[in-house]
């Protein structure tokens, strides 16, 4: 599955340090975000969620709320500008859907532990992350957690 | 008479010691100043600032620099989403590693991002008629324990941050990088472009030491954006 070409309807806002505004849209919405927020700012606010895409920025995304998917992988792209995971989920009714998550660049990746063989094709996972504004089954990965309940982060620092 | 020399040669004998350092230094790596501070290693920046002026502060902006800046859009026009070069300042901005080396007459930067190496001539001055580039032409001194790099020969397609301030190609970027302490590394930035902005401003970038990281490769062999510009 391709990426369909960006809506250009947002400019860059969100940023962690002014993560203020968040609120959680309901639904798939979890609030581990808070936490994490909160966590951060206890560690000195050293977790950038705005540093994880080096290549763009993460306007598209929403950052005031993590949606968690699962599914089955179908894809990992392991690749610059950034890595993607492919999985089949399904949506509210149960029809299959498709979800992209994206994340950073392979050199930060490699800092905070994957590798190219981290998710493989029929894995079954779950995907946490921001998805895009314009409604696209894309977010941008905070994490990943694995069927032995196993999680590891997708954030760099 | 005898005490007398003998307390200057004492006193000729410590500065010798203290000297000896930088002597052996010198003659040892000719090519190095003995003076010249230690700015080599892996640095990553400690916070990232995609915008260099925050919400609520406009920029000095001529009307041309404002008209650009209008037509900035993240998501449509960023030169990085085709995988450009960031340009000078921007490239100091990217979150992401850089190494920097020393060498004889020059500072090297090797960026993760892209992979690009930003070159520094430290005993030369800028080449007359500079053909317009992305990184422009750099060139630096030792001002004590600060590095004082002077950059010109800008294009002017890059953007100035990750948010879209723009510059023309009389863009002049003057840089003081210096250890503020053995981890720290500080870059201040003074900007200069009277065609896009109406007096020079500052801005300023903190990195920390990454023992043990080495510089990935960076290539866009998978680039789902698409630059829209032309």
């Amino acid at each position: 599955m391709e990426l369909t070409p960006i809506n250009p309807e947002h400019m860059f806002s969100l940023h962690g340090p002014e993560m203020k505004n968040y609120s959680f849209s309901g639904g798939f919405a979890v609030n581990t975000r808070r936490f994490l927020f909160v966590f951060a700012l206890a560690a000195g606010a050293i977790l950038l969620p705005g540093a994880l895409l080096a290549h763009h920025s993460t306007a598209e995304y929403d950052m005031t709320a993590v949606t968690p998917i699962k599914g089955t992988v179908t894809k990992f792209e392991w690749s610059n500008p950034h890595a993607y995971i492919y999985i089949e989920a399904k949506d509210d009714k149960g029809n299959a859907a498709e979800w992209t998550a994206e994340l950073a660049s392979l050199g930060m990746l490699a800092r905070v532990n994957w590798k190219r063989d981290t998710v493989k094709p029929g894995d079954a996972i779950t995907i946490y992350g921001n998805r895009a504004k314009d409604g696209r089954t894309v977010m941008r990965l905070e994490k990943v957690a694995f069927a032995n309940g196993q999680e590891l982060s997708a954030q760099v620092r | 008479m005898v005490r007398n020399y003998l307390k200057s040669s004492a006193a000729c004998g410590a500065a010798l010691l203290f000297f000896l350092p930088a002597i052996l230094g010198q003659t040892a790596n000719p090519s190095k100043a003995a003076t010249a501070p230690d700015l080599t290693g892996v640095w990553m920046i400690d916070q990232f600032h995609p915008a260099l002026f925050p919400k609520g502060i406009t920029p000095p902006f001529t009307p041309w620099g404002e008209a650009q800046f209008k037509k900035a859009d993240t998501l449509v026009n960023d030169p990085n989403l085709a995988c450009l070069p960031h340009g000078i300042p921007r490239l100091m901005f990217v979150p992401l590693p850089m190494q920097i080396f020393q060498v004889p007459d020059m500072v090297l930067i090797y960026e993760e991002a892209g992979n690009q190496l930003r070159q520094i001539h430290l005993n030369r001055d800028h080449r007359k008629d500079l053909d317009p580039t992305y990184n422009g032409d750099s060139v630096g001194k030792w001002e004590g324990e600060t590095l004082v790099v002077d950059t010109i020969g800008f294009n002017d397609v890059t953007w100035l941050d990750h948010v879209g301030l723009p510059h023309s190609d009389a863009l002049h970027v003057v840089e003081r990088i210096h250890r503020a302490d053995h981890n720290t590394l500080v870059d201040d930035f003074t900007i200069e472009d009277s065609k896009a902005y109406t007096k020079p401003w500052t801005a300023s970038q903190t990195y920390h030491l990454k023992p043990g990281w080495e510089i990935a490769e960076y290539v866009c062999d998978n680039n789902k954006y698409v630059y829209h510009e032309k």
